[in-house]
């Protein structure tokens, strides 16, 4: 008797902890969702006017200005003609490859706690990129002959040089961009459906939905058809999404600078970016489930946990590489580069590199290796926010600051941003308005997804243990 | 021939929709005349339904050729149109080539994945459609296409079975 009752407990402790086996209508899932949409708060109103205000300010104001007045505005100069435009480039498309990651290589790999936030994450790949091209544009400066850029042939007589890593960013970055879209459109499509089949006749939201979900309806071929895809895409968006921030790296490497020429930068960036785009994952994830209605239930401390795993796992391999990419040119021994990293560990801003090793390798180290504080959800946004912050620190140690040891001494000069700084918080502030906006608009929660792993999981009894089992069902 | 009529059987699991599905057949209902629309991917060999053919594969396959053979014309062809010679430089150099064509490959199948969804499914669809909203609430439904004096006996047949409504499909906007 007592042990029939332990082992009822431990079903509920394990239904408790896990979205999986703890199932519901799909019609009352449905609902939460649909809630979850279109319960606001005058608190949500308040933030996205604040936001709308700022965006208006920093980004779009600040950019006339600097459009009308000329680059001279911004703090680039001789010997760092790449400052925060730049880094935010780089810290735009970092954050994208989460979406990338845990959407399609957990997909891939059939790991079944991706399911509830996939969409989430999706989001802030989409979102990521349009703060990242804004940058570039930024970066550009006459921004209206930013047509130049494209293969096409013009007055000039001129084609873009194929040969130019910069091509190939904008080649890789475009590619990424109208995949992780499409990538993002295709699963929502049933959710469209749903909150079309949820939403009154008579309404704009219907006719949105309406003319989002395409007339999508469930039957046998569209779900083929879907599936189909989502596999092809999960499998080919992964090299597109390596391909992007190794290119983004060689921007870099490719010049014979000390400190930017290494072979090991494509995958240190890679990892780097996914290192920043988890530490979003999470803060967005405990932000949405802190305050949407019914999060709490998509949403458990199970997900922060594995997610908490990967980082942790991430955090390390960040560590390998960052170490591997300075052991190897310390030990070369070549004056210029040993200039360079005693700049960065002693010069004026040698408080960056050491918080940058602070926030994304003794943090992280520190606090994900216990489970009761990586499943925390408060805590990890507090961790995910300072490896944002140290990869930041990462990337403007990478462009400016390194930029200003060079082999010619006579133009050393450190580098004072002026208004990029206005610009950066704009586009920060523009990613999370369109974030919120999305979130009112779109279901976060990619409610079929969830309902058919749900399908797939139960608990068996194996002696006197109950484990939970997972069935292939695709 | 008398015109066929539509019926649309609502289910609440899987299960009996799988055995509905089986009946059907022995009632001489053919699979190209059911049609199953689900809330959620419910895949053929659960309900015992022929394979569905798909083009999107090999549209993708398309895609990448086309995507391919774009990255060619970048890296190679257009060099050649608008010359400009870099003193000591190869003209067509073959490892950034790699990377323009990957890029190109990749992005030509990527598109013509989601353009093949578009293209198989007949997206977009606006028109009046056979459809019940209970569906995405997590019901499964089967399409028929019945002659007129078969749908009394298929009814009763699909009722028997557990279907929570059978009626006659009306196409509606959805």
């Amino acid at each position: 008797m007592a042990d029939h009752k332990h082992h009822t407990s431990h079903e509920e402790h394990l239904r408790e902890q896990h979205l999986m086996l703890d199932p519901m209508p799909r019609g009352k899932m449905n609902e939460m969702v649909m809630e979850a949409m279109h319960t606001t708060s005058w608190k949500f109103w308040l933030v996205f006017g604040l936001l709308a205000a700022i965006v208006a300010y920093a980004l779009f104001y600040k950019w006339g200005v600097m459009i009308l007045e000329g680059l001279g505005v911004a703090g680039v100069n001789r010997p760092s003609y790449w400052g925060i435009f730049l880094v935010n480039t780089v810290f735009w498309i970092g954050i994208s490859h989460a979406g990338t990651f845990i959407s399609a290589i957990l997909r891939v790999f059939k790991a079944e706690f991706r399911r509830p936030f996939t969409r989430a994450a999706e989001l802030m790949t989409t979102f990521g990129l349009v703060q990242a091209g804004f940058s570039i544009f930024m970066h550009m400066g006459r921004v209206w002959l930013s047509y130049w850029l494209m293969p096409i042939p013009n007055q000039r007589g001129l084609w873009p040089n194929f040969h130019s890593p910069l091509s190939w960013d904008l080649l890789a970055i475009t590619t990424y961009l109208l995949s992780s879209t499409m990538y993002l459109f295709l699963p929502l499509i049933p959710d469209l459906a749903m909150a079309r089949d949820r939403t009154p006749d008579g309404t704009w939201q219907k006719v949105f939905y309406r003319t989002l979900a395409l007339g999508f309806r469930g039957t046998e071929g569209e779900w083929t058809h879907l599936r189909n895809a989502l596999n092809i895409f999960a499998f080919a968006i992964i090299p597109v999404m390596f391909s992007v921030h190794t290119i983004v790296s060689w921007d870099f490497a490719m010049a014979t600078r000390p400190g930017w020429n290494s072979t090991i930068f494509g995958p240190y960036f890679v990892v780097g970016a996914l290192h920043s785009g988890m530490g979003a994952v999470v803060m967005v994830l405990a932000v949405v489930r802190g305050t949407m209605k019914n999060m709490k239930y998509f949403i458990r401390p199970e997900h922060f946990e594995a997610i908490g795993k990967l980082m942790l796992i991430i955090s390390m391999t960040w560590g390998y590489f960052f170490f591997n990419d300075y052991i190897v040119q310390w030990y070369g021994g070549d004056k210029w580069t040993k200039e360079l990293l005693h700049w960065h560990e002693a010069g004026p801003m040698g408080w960056m590199w050491f918080g940058m090793l602070i926030c994304n390798v003794a943090i992280p180290w520190a606090i994900l290796w216990n489970k009761k504080w990586r499943s925390t959800p408060w805590l990890l946004f507090i961790v995910g926010m300072l490896i944002n912050v140290g990869m930041w620190f990462e990337r403007y140690i990478i462009v400016p600051i390194s930029l200003t040891i060079n082999r010619m001494p006579f133009t050393w000069r450190l580098y004072q941003p002026g208004i990029e700084v206005w610009l950066g918080i704009g586009t920060l502030a523009f990613f999370i308005l369109l974030y919120m906006a999305a979130s009112k608009l779109i279901p976060l929660i990619p409610v079929w997804e969830v309902q058919e792993g749900q399908m797939a999981h139960s608990l068996k009894k194996y002696g006197r243990e109950t484990v939970v089992t997972v069935s292939e069902l695709e | 021939m008398a015109e066929e009529k539509s019926l649309l059987a609502v289910f609440s699991d899987i299960d009996p929709a799988a055995d509905a599905i089986e009946q059907l057949r022995l009632l001489g209902v053919h699979d190209d005349c059911m049609n199953v629309i689900s809330g959620i991917p419910v895949t053929e060999a659960m309900l015992g339904r022929p394979s569905q053919w798909t083009n999107v594969p090999r549209l993708a396959l398309g895609g990448a050729a086309a995507g391919f053979l774009v990255g060619v014309f970048l890296a190679f062809i257009t060099p050649n149109m608008y010359t400009i010679q870099v003193g000591g430089q190869p003209f067509t150099p073959v490892p950034p080539a790699v990377i323009v064509m990957f890029e190109m490959t990749m992005l030509g199948m990527l598109i013509s994945t989601f353009v093949g969804v578009f293209f198989d499914s007949l997206f977009p669809n606006y028109r009046p459609m056979h459809y019940v909203p209970e569906i995405s609430d997590g019901k499964i439904a089967i399409l028929i296409e019945c002659p007129p004096p078969d749908t009394q006996k298929i009814t009763d047949v699909l009722k028997k079975l557990g279907a929570e409504s059978v009626k006659e499909a009306e196409a509606q906007h959805l």
